[in-house]
């Protein structure tokens, strides 16, 4: 239920400033971080601006829109939104400076795979990454965990769509409307739409559900106003329905402010990037490949008293009754 | 924030789970025992498995007394680690070492216990499809709660998923997995409870298959050869043509659990059904007339209470 979900208690912000606020944070803090031998005008040129971010982050939600699409075998809509929200979270505390968007956005689809049940090896999944699979399968699986934490374990998504199939059996029982199926493409349209946008940040997936069936409606030049004031929201009080039309009428306007960042800019912005990310976390570096070994000694967790606690399995073989399959 | 593992004080090793040791440890600033189960990531060729991470989901979702809790979950090296409550023991120890124990009160406070924890699930749409006794903890109250999430699943109602058929311990696992279904339902939780209940009463296996094959054979032999009557819709399962048993007769439940009183026979036999519309639900379990016979189930005050401190 998303009432009672992570989704709404962690990540459903108030309003668009409170997402710009926890970006230009972590753009200042990335900058102040390590822009200490950079004097002060230098590093604007330097290092990404917070607009520049965003605009770097629209185009690769553009990327993440366009690999889930091509995407072989044909991925349900469900893991490709579910992608969607974590490559947002992911960035409302992050900077692209210190991880860049293309790797993560792998990671994100891949971890999204996982959690809906989509099942293809890491095999399958590369084998739609044009380049160096191998590497390309090396950064998903050691960002893995990185985005798991980044998304404080929150795997759980709640999508629209699901909402949206409600809606149209509802239509269907409830409403004079005629043909409800005819209002499929307007939907599917509209919600492509809506994950280029910072809507599933700030309102409920049944609101973006309704606003896309709502939209579908008027594009077929039919008004599905009184459903929702006579029937959806009858007994709700005119408090509730005035929230809600508002909610409906700001994801319209959301939706129809996409548009994609213009090629030049994005160019120099990943040219700028290059050279301001964080060498720690590029993998091409000597320092990241450093670290990683590192990683893979630290496995061990500290002990205490007399056994030592190690990897070392056996000797611990508890024999229970026969295990699945 | 909780999850560093510099927050932990480890006890000792608990044992061995699928993908790593799992271990007893006490959270530092609350005191709390807790159980850390570790997961290897680096040698697993797609990263983490699909079985923590519906483990995770499911753990998040379900907050039930019953149910095992998950606190919390931080990175180490390579690996993640899932901090769980702390259970020292389980009903495949309380089988295997204490008998005794397990007196009719007690088994029937067990089995409301288990059904309470599988109601809630379904109810939340998760099925388990691995109930068996050593993933049923109890705590040092004597509380049970359902544990080992790795297959548990998010189900809709209206059944239009297939789902891997390839779950749930041998000797629970229901007939329709045996034949390999794809399209199942919760159901499949409800065939293990019964298993673990006649297990319980009798301190035997019911079925104890040394195979998937004789598995079935088992099955077959003691509810007898399916019908339309007893099974719609068995002759349309994938593996059901597969392999064919010789024609049996049903053993009559008495001789399946001899001794046991008819209430008792009664509920097991409703959950060890064929039929999955006829197999009733944890719900309707819980409502048996057997909870209301004499013997009552036990307060929790005259359970068992596993000692603390025990490690393996």
């Amino acid at each position: 239920m998303f009432s009672t979900s992570s989704q709404r208690k962690f990540w459903t912000f108030s309003d668009e400033g409170e997402l710009a606020i926890l970006r230009e944070k972590h753009n200042l803090n990335y900058i102040s971080k390590h822009g200490t031998h950079i004097d002060e005008f230098q590093r604007y040129n330097f290092f990404l601006s917070p607009d520049e971010e965003r605009l770097l982050l629209k185009q690769y939600e553009l990327h993440l829109k366009e690999f889930c699409k091509r995407f072989s075998p044909p991925m349900p809509k469900g893991v490709v939104g579910t992608a969607f929200h974590y490559f947002k979270r992911f960035y409302l505390y992050n900077s692209t400076m210190d991880y860049h968007p293309k790797e993560i956005l792998a990671t994100c689809v891949y971890l999204a795979c996982k959690v809906e049940e989509f099942n293809v090896s890491i095999g399958q999944f590369v084998a739609n990454i044009k380049g160096d699979r191998d590497k390309a399968s090396d950064i998903i699986l050691n960002n893995e965990l990185l985005l798991m934490q980044q998304l404080n374990y929150h795997l759980t998504i709640h999508n629209p769509f699901r909402p949206v199939e409600g809606f149209l059996i509802d239509i269907k029982t409830r409403c004079s409307l005629a043909n409800p199926e005819r209002l499929r493409g307007g939907i599917d349209e509209f919600l492509e739409k809506v994950f280029l946008t910072d809507a599933c940040l700030l309102y409920a997936p049944s609101q973006i559900a309704l606003a896309a069936v709502l939209h579908a409606a008027s594009k077929e030049q039919e008004n599905l106003d009184s459903y929702v004031t006579d029937m959806l929201f009858r007994d709700a009080g005119q408090d509730k329905l005035a929230i809600l039309i508002e909610a409906v009428r700001k994801i319209r306007s959301l939706v129809k402010m996409v548009e994609s960042p213009a090629r030049e800019k994005v160019r120099i912005i990943e040219k700028k990037l290059d050279r301001c990310r964080n060498q720690e976390n590029n993998p091409d570096s000597e320092i990241y490949k450093r670290r990683m070994r590192e990683l893979l000694d630290e496995d061990d967790l500290p002990h205490t008293g007399s056994s030592r606690m190690s990897l070392d399995t056996s000797g611990v073989s508890t024999v229970l009754s026969p295990s699945a399959s | 924030m909780d999850n560093d593992v510099a927050n932990y004080t480890v006890i000792g090793r608990i044992g061995e789970g699928a993908h790593g040791l799992v271990f007893k440890a006490k959270h530092n600033p609350t005191g709390r025992e807790v159980a850390l189960k570790k997961i290897l990531i680096k040698n697993l060729e797609d990263g983490i498995p699909v079985n923590v991470m519906r483990e995770i989901k499911a753990l998040q979702l379900l907050r039930c007394k019953y149910i095992i809790k998950l606190y919390d979950m931080f990175p180490r090296g390579m690996s993640l680690v899932l901090v769980l409550e702390y259970m020292c023991s389980g009903l495949w120890d309380m089988l295997h070492h204490s008998q005794q124990e397990l007196t009719m009160p007690r088994v029937k406070t067990y089995a409301q216990m288990l059904l309470k924890g599988t109601r809630y699930m379904h109810a939340h749409y998760v099925m388990h499809r691995d109930l068996k006794p050593a993933n049923l903890l109890i705590n040092h109250e004597g509380i049970l709660k359902i544990a080992d999430l790795g297959l548990a699943r998010l189900y809709w109602p209206d059944g239009g998923r297939p789902y891997s058929h390839q779950v749930a311990t041998r000797w629970y696992r229901a007939p329709e997995l045996l034949y390999g279904a794809r399209f199942y339902t919760e159901k499949v939780d409800l065939w293990a409870v019964g298993c673990i209940l006649a297990e319980l009463i009798t301190k035997q296996p019911l079925f104890a298959g040394e195979s998937d094959i004789e598995q079935l054979a088992i099955v077959l032999q003691h509810l007898g050869t399916p019908n339309e009557d007893t099974w719609p819709g068995h002759a349309e399962l994938p593996d059901f043509h597969k392999i064919t048993f010789p024609e049996s007769a049903p053993t009559p439940w008495p001789e399946l659990l001899p001794g046991v009183e008819p209430d008792a026979v009664d509920l097991v036999k409703s959950l060890v059904m064929y039929d999955t519309n006829k197999r009733i639900s944890a719900k309707e379990a819980l409502l048996h007339q057997w909870f209301h016979n004499r013997p009552q189930p036990a307060s929790l005050e005259d359970m068992p209470k596993p000692q603390m401190n025990k490690l393996k």
